[in-house]
This record gives structure tokens, C-alpha cells and sequence, in this order.
């Protein structure tokens, strides 16, 4: 294959790329969550020892408080 | 309501250099902290790349805010964020290749790290351009200072030395200044005088020193707010001896 | 039989000598953010295990195999976040989908393992240093593997902590950066161990 030939390949791989990842956040972020996790032990409990405050962990649980 | 903005766009600003420090008041971005403070001056250049990265896609998330759906938000922000990063390593690449290889990965995880991330999401998604551009200088600004103050830290410890102009070396020669460790050496070959440790140059001391400067961060943020508390309490005996006075009087 | 042995003791280093988190830092925000339960710990592990590999498997190809014939190798960084976060992704609509078990223990720690330097780390070192397939699933696997064992080890630990009276500053996170200074001076008794 020539290189430009491989040049529209991987320029075509990284777009289909794009896409899956743009699919699968969407279809993980639609499906919903099994029965019995829908809030997944995010609390107090779990962020009192470490306070990373800028921890994704501590900033949903403290976005629920509010 | 000209002085409100203006307010605003100072406290966006100033908010990232200390009262939110990235490093040391939110704890974000420990990896690259602790792996590239070796030196004051990879440090300081990490820095400064980082500042770039976050300070153009904070821009470049926020003009785009409208436009992006509220459903693919984290994936178009990671895209813009890696555009960056690309840009900043093809830079460093070619102008500084010193710091380039001394940076090594560290510079490619500039995708994944937490500020850059954290800061279009919490703050660029939501405001205007000039608020998000002075949101990254600061915390650009934040971050900076706090690893090359570590960077300072371990270098003269670890090393004993200072060496400046090594990794931007368009200023001719590198200075390497004496400070625990003389850059002189005695008859049979050693320094005249050496009191480096270094275990601080290895990734032990690393730990220590960001340990022992987030404890003393959290130690001077329990200070001020006890002085606070002991202040409103002293405001409420005085309020409430004044009642009682009154009611004396009375 | 060579290759066996070269490929085991490459594993061995990259899991012990150059151990992810202690020496290589990657993952610290991971590291630090577990928290001290032993059991999320080790499941935080195997999440990223098997990430990393996946990660390994498809990026080695994708690097050698496309980007660089077609003279693009600059764009690696950009290609591999975006393998690694689809990737994320599907296993999470799988588990999200068809396991709930296994949900319940991993669910909160899934947006975490995009942000985990390590993976992107193991696979921007396999084609920085040009490795061959062989050393790259090496390093892929010791890494994981060092990470595993190291971040069970500091949950245990931190669940120690928990239980004595320390400075008030020091609490939560500085306190574990000292113990992890601690776990990183040990580990350093591992070096010179493979020659």
C-alpha cells in the first residue's frame, strides 16, 4: 500500500474511533443501573479518610448533598 | 454592575494561585508532581507546558460550550485536550529538546490529568471565554509555583546544588551554584564539603516532601480556621455580656 | 526457552523494580483515592489489569502497524486516549448491562480508570522506547500486577492508620503520602535484583 493509501486508513481509524468512543459514553451513560446500585455507596463514609477533594468520587456525592 | 464583573474576573483569576490551589489545596495532579521535581527547572518547564494545555482548552472548551450536546460533553473535552497536549509535545519536541526528554511520558499524560479535565468541566463549560482564560493562567500559575517549589526543595537537598540554564539553554552556559555541596573539588577528588541527602532525589523523597508540604498547608488551614471560630466566639460572649448588661440596667 | 525466561524476568522488573506507582508514579491519584478498603482495592486492580492489556493488545498494532507507515506517529497520544476511553466504556456497558455483582463493587471507581495514568503510561512507554510485543505485554502485564499488589497492600495499611492518633494535619492524604515514602523505600530493596 502507498503511503497515502495508509494515510487515509489510519485518518479513517482515528474518525471511527471518535465514533465508538462518542457511541459507547452515550449508550453507558442511557443504560440504566441494576437494581439495588442506583447510588452505589457514594457517601460520607467513603471520603472521610482520603479528601481529595477534587476526587470525582467526592464531587458526585457532594453534588447530591446539595 | 461593571465592578461585579471585574470582581469576578479577579476572583477567577486569583482563586487557582492559592486559596484553590490545584496541588495543595485540591490534591490534583499528584503524578506528574511527583515525577518531574527532580530539578527546579524541569519543574518550572513542566509548568509552564501545563499552564499552555490548560490555559487553551479552557479557551477553546468554553467558546464551544453551545455547541456541544450536554450528553457528549467529557468525550469532545478529552479530544480538544489531546489536540493540545499533541501540540505542546511536537513544540517541546522541536525548541526544548532537553526538557522534552527529561519530561519524557509525563508529557503525554498531560491527557488524562485531573486539573485539565477537571477544570473544563467545573469551570470552562459553564462560563465566558475571558473568565475560563484567567481560570487556567491560575491555576496554571497555582500549579507552577507549588512543583517548582518542590522541585526547589529536592533539588537542593537531593543534589546539594542549584543548576540554572541546563534545561533552557538559550542563555548560554549552565549556572550551577554551591549550596549544600561545593562544586570545588579537594585534593583527592572529592567536593571540599557535602551535606546532600539524597534520598531526596529518589521517589522516596518525593513522597516526603509533597507529604510534609500538604500537611503543613492543612496545618496553616486549621490554624486560620480555629482563630476564626475562637474570634466568633469571643464576638458572642461580648454579645451576650453586652445583653446581659442591658438587661441589668434595665 | 529464552524468550520464556527473558519475558518472565522483564514481567518481574517492571513489577517489582519499576513498580508503577513507587517508582514510575503513575496512578497516585487512583492510588491515594481507594481509600483504605481492601476489598474496592482489589477490584479497582483487576479493573485496571485488565484494561491495561486490552489497551496493550490494540494500541501495539494501531501504533506500528498503521499510524507509523502513514507517517503519523505524532498523533499516538490522540489515538490511544481514544482506544482507552471507548474501551472503558464498552466493559463498563457490559458490566453495567449483564453484572450487576460486579457493578455494584467496580461502578464508582469506572470514570477513574480513564483518568488512571497508568494505563496510558504502560502504552505511551511501549512505543516511546520502540519496545517489541513480546516486552510491551511484559510490561503491560508486571505493571498491572505491581499495581494490584502495591494498592492492596496501602489499603491494608491505611486501615491500620486509621486506628492511631495522628497529627491533625497529617490526616487523610499527607499521612499517606509518608507511608507510601515508607513502601517506596522498600521496594527499593528490590533493585539490582534482575541484572
Amino acid at each position: 500500500m502507498t503511503s497515502t493509501g495508509y494515510l487515509i486508513l489510519a485518518i479513517g481509524i482515528i474518525a471511527a474511533l471518535i465514533v465508538i468512543f462518542v457511541v459507547s459514553f452515550v449508550l453507558y451513560m442511557r443504560t440504566p443501573a441494576p437494581k439495588g446500585c442506583e447510588k452505589l455507596g457514594i457517601g460520607p463514609k467513603n471520603c472521610e479518610e482520603c479528601d481529595v477533594k477534587g476526587c470525582m468520587i467526592y464531587k458526585s456525592h457532594h453534588k447530591e448533598e446539595e | 454592575m461593571n465592578s461585579i464583573k471585574r470582581g469576578q474576573h479577579k476572583a477567577s483569576f486569583l482563586n487557582g494561585i492559592l486559596r484553590e490551589n490545584p496541588l495543595l489545596v485540591q490534591v490534583l495532579g499528584l503524578c506528574p508532581a511527583l515525577a518531574v521535581t527532580k530539578s527546579l527547572e524541569t519543574a518550572f518547564g513542566m509548568g509552564l507546558l501545563f499552564t499552555f494545555v490548560l490555559v487553551s482548552s479552557n479557551v477553546i472548551v468554553s467558546l464551544l460550550r453551545k455547541l456541544i450536546p450536554e450528553e457528549i460533553r467529557t468525550p469532545s473535552y478529552i479530544v480538544v485536550i489531546a489536540t493540545f497536549v499533541t501540540i505542546v509535545k511536537m513544540f517541546a519536541e522541536a525548541f526544548l529538546p532537553e526538557l522534552y526528554s527529561s519530561l519524557g511520558v509525563f508529557l503525554s499524560l498531560l491527557v488524562v490529568n485531573c486539573i485539565v479535565l477537571g477544570r473544563s468541566e467545573a469551570f470552562a463549560g459553564q462560563n465566558g471565554v475571558l473568565d475560563s482564560f484567567l481560570d487556567g493562567l491560575g491555576n496554571g500559575i497555582g500549579y507552577t509555583w507549588a512543583i517548582s517549589l518542590m522541585g526547589l526543595i529536592r533539588e537542593i537537598l537531593g543534589l546539594g546544588t542549584l543548576t540554572l540554564g541546563k534545561v533552557f539553554s538559550f542563555f548560554g552556559d549552565p549556572l550551577k551554584l554551591p549550596i549544600l555541596k561545593s562544586t570545588t573539588l579537594d585534593a583527592l577528588g572529592n567536593p571540599t564539603y557535602d551535606y546532600s541527602i539524597s534520598i531526596f532525589q529518589n521517589p522516596a523523597g518525593a513522597f516526603i516532601v509533597l507529604g510534609l508540604m500538604l500537611a503543613i498547608m492543612a496545618a496553616i488551614s486549621n490554624h486560620k480556621k480555629a482563630v476564626e471560630k475562637a474570634k466568633e466566639k469571643a464576638l458572642k460572649l461580648e454579645m451576650a455580656a453586652k445583653a446581659a448588661l442591658e438587661g441589668g440596667a434595665k | 526457552m529464552e524468550m520464556i525466561v527473558s519475558f518472565i524476568l522483564a514481567i518481574v522488573s517492571y513489577m517489582l523494580i519499576d513498580n508503577v506507582v513507587l517508582s514510575r508514579f503513575y496512578g497516585i491519584c487512583s492510588f491515594i483515592g481507594v481509600g483504605n478498603k481492601v476489598k474496592s482495592a482489589f477490584s479497582m486492580g483487576l479493573a485496571v489489569t485488565f484494561v491495561i492489556m486490552m489497551a496493550t493488545l490494540v494500541c501495539y498494532p494501531l501504533y506500528f502497524y498503521v499510524l507509523v507507515p502513514a507517517g503519523i506517529p505524532f498523533l499516538d497520544t490522540l489515538v490511544y486516549i481514544l482506544v482507552i476511553a471507548s474501551l472503558v466504556q464498552i466493559v463498563g456497558l457490559f458490566i453495567k448491562k449483564y453484572s450487576p455483582a460486579l457493578y455494584k463493587s467496580l461502578g464508582i471507581y469506572l470514570p477513574l480508570i480513564t483518568t488512571n495514568c497508568a494505563v496510558l503510561g504502560v502504552v505511551q512507554t511501549n512505543s516511546d522506547a520502540s519496545l517489541d510485543f513480546l516486552t510491551s505485554l511484559a510490561n503491560g502485564l508486571g505493571t498491572s500486577i505491581g499495581f494490584l499488589i502495591v494498592i492492596v497492600l496501602f489499603a491494608c495499611m491505611r486501615e491500620r492508620i486509621n486506628g492511631y492518633n495522628i497529627p491533625k494535619a497529617m490526616k487523610g492524604v499527607p499521612i499517606a503520602l509518608i507511608t507510601a515514602a515508607l513502601m517506596a523505600l522498600a521496594f527499593m530493596g528490590f533493585g539490582g535484583m534482575v541484572g
